[in-house]
């Protein structure tokens, strides 16, 4: 895996990059996102496909692609949740701050 | 209020799914320009790991992280090493497995072969160095010659396969054309050798096969083994060449040529060579006599063929050449003749005939066995020319005398003189002289040459001399 994420490393920041983006974004955004169950489907889909990927059942590039997808997937996951904590740090100061200059 | 009861990270996760949608194009883009280059870099990685491996058609296929080895291996424990390398090459996910173990000759053939301009090393070898080593005996056996390896890998070779096939590619450079090969212990080798002798170096060295391997046929042919007599009457000498077997045979026949002849010069290239036929020494004893009784000619042995050719001194002696070599040849020898008569010589008168005669047997005599009555046949040349020197005297009669020195009886002597002439005018009338002007007298030891105190005076006193009358 180390040598798919050395040799991706471009694309894996791509992914990071965007993860950041939308962790960044999602904090400010109005919309509820994806439903509860849709919720469930999603995580359920990737559990299977880590599932897959473990146990190494699809061969050759078929296999290779979706470790590929996993792995831009997690780092898309990881700049997600640091975008988000970013932003909620951002969002929570500056109400702190209001909320002081309100008084 | 069940956004309350989720935790922040929950919560916005739900809203992180439209950027699956640039994730899934960035994961497409990675796919379709990272793979190949991927799978190129895992490929040079897997065949710079197996490269020194002992393997036969070794080849790595890559399809994503998975990597496909075919190979042949000479043991269970280079397959078993060959698959474990491959999967600890960084990055590898699967080994698909397509290695085997080589197939067991049985038998188990090599081959080498040998014509004008190149040896082709073929059959089976039993490991790549194996080979290699194979390929560089041949080369430096026989620098200038091409080398085409046309061996195969197979296990089920016997231990030693490797010494008895250097073995064999070092007798290459003795051989013109050449079949050899070996199946399992059997050895077979055909060919024909360059050189006398390179038949038999061959067998000498197929003595150290090793261990488990045997001659199962050893068919070399050898050029002819010549030897030649040219006999040039106008520059009296006898030209030797081709090869005679050692030492002891090349004496033996310059002594015979001694005796035989009378007195020509000899030259000799003759070289000592193995690989003459059996019986060799004696053939060309026999041949010789046949040789001396030419005026003019040659003798030539190839292997086992005797040939005469040349002009005999007269009709008889010219009949008695074409039927046989004057003696028996040893078991499957031949023999070839190509006589004919030289041109009679013109008559002369007796005054001249006794000065032939004694010209003749003043150079040589006529030798009998030892205190027998019985003619050499050493001396049948020298007869052959008294009898042609008879023949130029046709109205002369001739007293053919006897002679002994004064060891022994006189009246022994006498008669042992006598015996001795009427042997010689035997011999003369066998060959169609009329007996009518020959007469045969035993004078014993009355006429001595020299004086009969000395072993050399004795010598002279023996003889047999031709008297016009």
């Amino acid at each position: 895996m180390s040598t798919l994420a050395s040799f991706h490393w471009g694309w894996l920041l791509g992914a990071a990059v965007i993860g950041l983006i939308m962790g960044w974004v999602s904090i400010a955004r109005r919309s509820e996102g994806l439903s509860l169950p849709a919720m469930r489907w999603t995580l359920a889909v990737i559990a299977a496909l880590i599932a897959i990927a473990i146990t190494r059942l699809l061969p050759g590039r078929l296999g290779y692609w979706l470790e590929l997808g996993l792995l831009l997937g997690l780092v898309y996951l990881v700049g997600c949740v640091v975008g988000a904590w970013l932003r909620e740090r951002v969002v929570a100061r500056a109400a702190a701050k209001a909320s002081v200059t309100g008084s | 209020m069940p956004d309350q009861r989720q935790p922040g990270i929950f919560k916005w996760s739900r809203r992180w799914a439209p950027g699956l949608i640039p994730l899934v194009i960035l994961w497409a883009l990675a796919g379709w320009n990272g793979t190949v280059p991927f799978e190129t870099g895992l490929g040079v990685q897997g065949r710079a790991a197996i490269k020194d491996m002992v393997l036969d058609g070794a080849s790595i296929m890559v399809e994503g992280r998975d990597i496909r080895l075919s190979a042949n291996a000479f043991s269970e424990e280079g397959r078993l090493s060959a698959l474990a390398t491959v999967e600890a090459i960084p990055g590898v996910r699967l080994v698909n497995d397509a290695t085997g173990l080589l197939p067991e000759a049985k038998p188990f053939v090599w081959t080498a072969d040998r014509d004008v301009v190149r040896v082709t090393l073929g059959g089976t070898a039993p490991l790549p160095a194996v080979r290699a080593r194979l390929i560089e005996a041949a080369r430096s056996d026989l620098p200038g010659v091409e080398i085409a390896d046309r061996m195969t890998f197979a296990r089920g070779a016997l231990p030693r396969f490797e010494a008895a096939a250097v073995l064999l590619i070092d007798q290459l450079p003795r051989l013109k054309e050449a079949k050899i090969s070996i199946s399992d212990g059997n050895v077979k080798l055909n060919g024909m050798a360059i050189e006398i002798g390179g038949r038999e170096a061959i067998t000498a060295a197929l003595k150290n096969l090793p261990e488990g391997f045997s001659v199962a046929e050893n068919i070399v042919q050898a050029p002819p083994y010549i030897f030649r007599i040219n006999k040039d009457p106008v520059a009296a000498t006898l030209t030797l060449s081709g090869y005679v077997p050692d030492n002891n045979v090349h004496a033996a026949i310059v002594a015979a040529i001694g005796r035989k002849f009378s007195g020509e010069k000899i030259v000799d290239n003759l070289k000592a060579s193995v690989g003459a036929p059996a019986g060799f020494a004696n053939a060309v004893m026999t041949a010789l006599g046949s040789l001396s009784r030419l005026s003019t000619g040659s003798l030539v042995i190839s292997d086992r063929e005797v040939k005469l050719s040349g002009d005999a001194l007269y009709e008889v002696a010219a009949n008695q050449l074409r039927e046989s070599a004057g003696g028996s040849l040893p078991k499957d020898w031949s023999y070839k003749a190509d006589v004919s008569v030289r041109p009679a010589a013109s008559a002369v008168d007796s005054t001249i005939c006794q000065q032939l005669f004694s010209e003749l047997l003043g150079k040589e005599r006529i030798r009998f066995e030892s205190g027998k009555t019985d003619i050499s046949p050493d001396s049948v040349g020298l007869l052959d020319r008294l009898i042609a020197t008879t023949l130029r005297c046709p109205s002369t009669n001739i007293e053919i005398a006897g002679h002994t020195d004064t060891d022994g009886d006189d009246a022994a002597n006498r008669v042992l003189s006598q015996k001795r002439a009427e042997a010689v005018l035997s011999y003369l009338t066998r060959a169609g002289l009329s007996s009518e002007r020959l007469t045969a007298i035993g004078y014993g030891s009355e006429q001595p040459l020299a004086p009969n105190d000395t072993n050399d005076g004795k010598a002279q006193n023996r003889r047999i001399d031709f008297v016009v009358k």
